[in-house]
């Protein structure tokens, strides 16, 4: 169980050593808002497919597998994306087509075909929940970097700016994305040594 | 030339890969080699030019805010938008099954090519979004949409054929052990999407 | 149970789809009014920031009952300037950002302008707002324009964007700078467009431009076809309106005049009369002393 919790934040992190859902994701890094709103969308997304997936995972017809877990997924991403609609209207907007684009995040379909389809629902849905806040995690670290950098501010509020600094416009813009991820993982291998590829 | 205009721009100025990061998790698993990555990416333009005008008429006729005025009046009101993720990735999903099952019968030599990737594009998400940027710009006709199919898919397309060539190259340079495999890639995919925004002040 | 035969798999997918579809439908119906709320309140919250009034604090009723209280008169007028029908004020009905979209569709293409029914929100202090949409780099850009009663000189502007880069073409939106630059700009219908966002700055003596966003160009440009589009479609109206004001101010002017002239003429019968009951009495009085005279001597 111990393992289920920490694996997916660090040594199985599904961004940063899977390389799974980052199509999704690095659109919304621009500001930290955005990136902790759909952070949250994920985790739910994943911890309640992984859950339902998991309870109905006997009775799947093999063949049309892979089509019945994407219903359920997209039943939760929709369910996620009317409730934003009615209640976090704005963030909503900014989030736009990628809230549907969780439908077809790598990681809500690895984790149900690589775990909640071979075991209990409750050991799925805590898997589902953590490999979302992995992902999260990833997402909330590139997102702080690139509002700080790119708009001088945290959350909207001005930090970098009234010390006279200068916003650096190619931050904001997307091929940045890859390369602080691409700095957050030579970090993690530079520590975690067994990580690295040859 | 309208045509021509939004085929030039779904290839470089919008392309998949660079403006919108869409599809990334199969171009960065199967960019390892050119010969995979071509596979790959032909699959990826032939699905889009099928499921995206497919989806187009979907969204048209069935599930567009009034789409269903053409059943009757009493059908004007009905807006069913809200179920248009989940009909879009049926289709896809659908349709990915059944081209891999014709592939399979008439054309073995090209099914052992592409079928192994076939499954993964179910879950790519530049068909995905292809189809829901579709919606959003609403297009005006069938033909456009399929041009904006093709152009996208040519542009994921040359995306990772192009990244492809990279790293077969970069296997004999000398990296920092930590940045070997992904970590390099990252980078090198970042610099492409700079090269490519040289494109985005283009308007034709 | 053999999971894979081919009955059993039909069966299954269709109860999975319809129980899908039933839950969807529900949440959707059952949260409908609340989105709808939301995306009304914001609407308005637009427009009521292009026309100056400050409601960034506001919760959603407050804006609406704010809004009520506001508006003078909310109406629809055709691409000729004619009012072709009326918006309902009690219930705040605005065009949504999917109505200016249909809307958009009849302006651009010429045929369908006959179409057209352009809304036009008139508040209780004179300033009257205008919508305008077009496309941006990424997606629709959309905004408001308040003009002062003359309907010439811009009073203010909001725009708002579904997906343009946040820094760059989203400053749009979060820009205070981009926004208040429209304040005391005019829309001039003439030679050229009627408005012009300006890359590289606009010269300060431009009465009918304002600097484009740096770095973001290409939003810059639609922002600026969309209020060229929309005004050219509004010109009958915004130029009816401003004659209006002319003919008000001529008609004015004539009636301090018609006064003026009316009192001179009493004046002048007065003055008249006066004179004229005056050399009458003097001549009576003559004609009597000329009398009075021919009598004695008689």
């Amino acid at each position: 169980m111990k393992e289920t919790i920490l694996n997916p934040l660090f040594k199985g992190n599904p961004i940063s050593v899977l390389v799974l859902g980052i199509c999704s994701s690095l659109a919304v890094t621009v500001e930290l808002k955005g990136a902790l709103v759909m952070a949250l969308s994920v985790t739910i997304v994943t911890g309640l497919s992984s859950l339902v997936c998991s309870l109905i995972r006997k009775s799947i017809p093999n063949r049309v597998r892979i089509i019945i877990q994407l219903v359920v997924v997209a039943l939760m991403v929709i369910l996620v994306d009317q409730f934003l609609k009615a209640f976090a209207y704005t963030i909503d907007k900014q989030l736009s087509v990628y809230i549907g684009l969780i439908i077809t995040n790598c990681i809500v379909m690895g984790r149900i075909e690589a775990f909640a389809l071979g075991n209990k629902p409750i050991p799925s849905l805590v898997d589902g929940l953590m490999n979302g806040l992995g992902y999260g995690m990833i997402l909330v670290i590139v997102a702080f970097f690139r509002e700080l950098l790119g708009s001088g501010t945290i959350l909207g509020f001005d930090v970098l700016n009234r010390f006279g600094y200068v916003n650096n416009g190619l931050v904001i813009l997307p091929p940045m994305a890859l390369i602080i991820l691409g700095c957050i993982i030579w970090v993690q291998r530079a520590i975690q040594k067994d990580l690295q590829e040859k | 030339m309208e045509y021509i205009s939004l085929f030039v721009k779904s290839i470089f100025v919008d392309n998949m890969i660079f403006a919108y990061f869409l599809g990334m998790c199969s171009y960065l698993a199967v960019s390892k080699n050119v010969k995979t990555a071509n596979g790959l990416g032909i699959a990826v333009i032939f699905v889009l030019l099928v499921t995206l005008p497919i989806n187009y008429l979907l969204n048209k006729y069935v599930l567009a805010p009034g789409a269903l005025s053409w059943l009757g009046a009493d059908f004007a009101g009905v807006d069913l938008s809200f179920l248009s993720y989940i009909v879009f990735i049926a289709v896809i999903a659908a349709i990915v099954q059944i081209v891999e099952m014709v592939v399979e019968k008439i054309s073995p030599s090209l099914y052992s090519s592409l079928g192994i990737f076939l499954p993964l594009i179910a879950v790519n998400c530049a068909i995905l979004g292809g189809s829901l940027f579709m919606q959003q710009r609403d297009f005006v006709n069938v033909g456009e949409s399929a041009v904006y199919a093709l152009g996208s898919g040519i542009g994921w397309y040359l995306a990772i054929v192009g990244l492809a060539a990279i790293r077969e190259k970069l296997a004999y340079s000398n990296v920092p052990a930590p940045l070997k495999g992904l970590g390099i890639t990252f980078f090198t995919v970042g610099l492409m999407g700079m090269a490519f925004m040289a494109f985005m002040g283009i308007s034709l | 149970m053999n999971t894979n035969n081919n009955v059993y798999t039909v069966i299954y997918t269709t109860v999975v789809c319809v129980l899908v579809a039933a839950v969807l439908a529900f949440v959707s119906q059952s949260l409908k009014p609340r989105q709808e709320a939301n995306e009304k309140a914001e609407t308005i919250s637009q427009i009521l920031a292009a026309a100056q009034f400050d409601c960034a604090q506001m919760s959603n009723d407050e804006i609406i009952a704010f809004y009520k209280e506001n508006i003078a008169s909310s109406k629809l007028v055709d691409a000729e300037g004619k009012t072709t029908d009326e918006l309902d004020m009690a219930s705040a009905e605005v065009y949504s950002v999917s109505d200016l979209k249909k809307q958009n569709y009849n302006i651009k293409d010429g045929s369908k302008l006959a179409d057209a029914t352009l809304p036009v929100y008139v508040f209780n202090n004179g300033i009257t707002v205008i919508p305008v949409y077009g496309a941006g780099l990424w997606g629709p850009v959309w905004g408001y324009v308040a003009f002062e009663s003359d309907l010439e000189t811009i009073k203010g502007a909001y725009f708002d964007h579904s997906g343009e880069t946040p820094g760059l073409g989203g400053k749009i939106k979060d820009d205070p700078a981009f926004r208040e630059a429209f304040a005391g700009k005019k829309a001039i219908f003439g030679e050229g467009n009627p408005f012009n966002i300006v890359k590289g700055g606009a010269p300060a003596e431009m009465e009918n431009g304002i600097d484009a966003i740096t770095g973001a160009t290409m939003t810059s440009k639609g922002v600026e076809d969309a209020i060229n589009v929309w005004f050219e479609a509004y010109r009958p109206y915004l130029l009816a309106g401003a004659q209006a004001e002319a003919i008000e101010a001529e008609e004015a002017a004539e009636c301090t005049e018609a006064i003026e002239a009316e009192e001179a003429a009493e004046c002048t019968e007065a003055i008249e009369a006066e004179e004229a009951a005056e050399s009458t009495e003097a001549i009576e009085a003559e004609a009597a002393e000329e009398s009075n005279g021919s009598n004695k001597e008689e």
